[in-house]
């Protein structure tokens, strides 16, 4: 799956668990840039992505997720 | 230095690492005084000289404890799908878990600093340790079970008689190996054995077992073992949390209410109580949430 694509539905997941139609995400957003993004909603957006890709992340894979790009390459790596 | 230096530079550090997790230590804060930074440096002071007889330092546990919350988050991830912990039997945790070095390096070290880094766990502590002191008269024998971070247990001697009897039972060495490190007092007993095969001649007028009860499959059994070896007017203290997925919880309190059931069965009566939210959240959407909880009380015997 291209890069493109997986931002595209994250951005929409992010959106949703958010509740926020205004975010946009780019590989560099990180917790600093969306302020919803916190440990509550954190859970949220991996049980949304495990949902939407249907994958299943291990606890070693979601390790030290800073930004949003590092929440793609995990995805990639997935396919 | 400042005195809240230390434990200020260990978040600063976790927010560098983790900007995610460092909101909620942040949004967190404002339930801290002053009392909380000269507490949570005292035992930073001793941990670290703990750490240093190990070749280690504060950079090593603070990855000990992010990596405790990888899983957590993988866990709880799970709670929320299927809405139970992922694993339910003793056994089960065993091979994943305490007998597995690598895992419970770290995550020793990370449930350490977790005591004043997370809310519900020094709230807890707090309420321990206002609380106590008017039981020191009535406490010749003090048993704790599970002394892991020795927090209670350092409370208790500061507060008990010199001629009272302290007896710690753990089924970890290293957990036993850790409290006598951090606390360093010759008065405590400790003996190596599982609770279930601790057969003691005496009772004892106060008994602490703080976060044992989510970890066995059957804590019913371990709370009538405890009603045994309590004296007739002696006092339980007991910590439980609810909605709280980790890598070796077995036994999910979904609400308060099911552990004071249980308590109840087991012949004890709420003397008091407590209960405190790991998440800063108005108590209704905490509920519904099913935000973990760490709920705390004092009993008799009924």
């Amino acid at each position: 799956m291209e890069q493109i694509d997986i931002i595209n539905k994250l951005n929409n997941i992010f959106r949703e668990v958010m509740d926020n139609e205004d975010i946009v995400i780019t590989p560099e957003s990180s917790a600093n840039d969306i302020e919803e993004w916190d440990s509550l909603t954190h859970v949220q957006l991996i049980i949304a992505i495990e949902k939407s890709f249907n994958i299943r992340f291990k606890s070693s894979e979601i390790r030290n997720w800073k930004n949003v790009g590092e929440m793609i390459e995990a995805i990639q790596n997935k396919f | 230095m400042n005195d809240k230096n230390i434990i200020l530079d260990i978040y600063n550090k976790i927010a560098e690492k983790s900007p995610i997790h460092a909101k909620k230590l942040k949004k967190n804060m404002k339930h801290y005084n002053d009392v909380y930074f000269q507490r949570s440096d005292d035992f930073i002071i001793k941990y670290l000289k703990f750490l240093n007889t190990l070749g280690k330092d504060i950079d090593y546990s603070i990855d000990c404890y992010l990596k405790m919350l990888d899983d957590i988050i993988a866990e709880d991830t799970y709670f929320k799908k299927f809405g139970k912990y992922s694993s339910s039997s003793f056994e089960e945790v065993n091979n994943r878990v305490y007998g597995n070095p690598n895992i419970m390096e770290y995550y020793m070290h990370g449930l350490l600093i977790s005591q004043f880094l997370w809310k519900q766990h020094y709230q807890i502590y707090n309420y321990f340790i206002e609380n106590i002191k008017e039981y020191s008269n009535s406490t010749n024998s003090y048993l704790e079970i599970g002394a892991g971070h020795g927090l209670y247990l350092s409370e208790a001697v500061k507060i008990l008689d010199k001629n009272a009897i302290i007896d710690v039972v753990d089924i970890s060495e290293s957990s036993i190996n850790l409290a006598k490190n951090l606390i360093n007092n010759d008065r405590i007993n400790f003996t190596l054995a599982n609770i279930f095969d601790f057969n003691s001649n005496k009772k004892y007028d106060f008994i602490t077992m703080g976060e044992v009860l989510e970890h066995v499959e059957n804590p019913l059994s371990l709370l009538l073992k405890l009603n045994e070896l309590l004296n007739k007017n002696g006092t339980l203290y007991i910590t439980a949390p609810t909605n709280a997925p980790t890598i070796d919880h077995i036994y999910l309190f979904k609400n308060i209410n099911e552990i004071k059931s249980l308590l109840n069965k087991a012949g004890f009566k709420i003397e008091k109580d407590i209960y405190f939210y790991a998440e800063d959240l108005p108590e209704e959407m905490a509920e519904k949430m099913e935000i973990a909880l760490m709920y705390g009380a004092f009993l008799k015997k009924i």
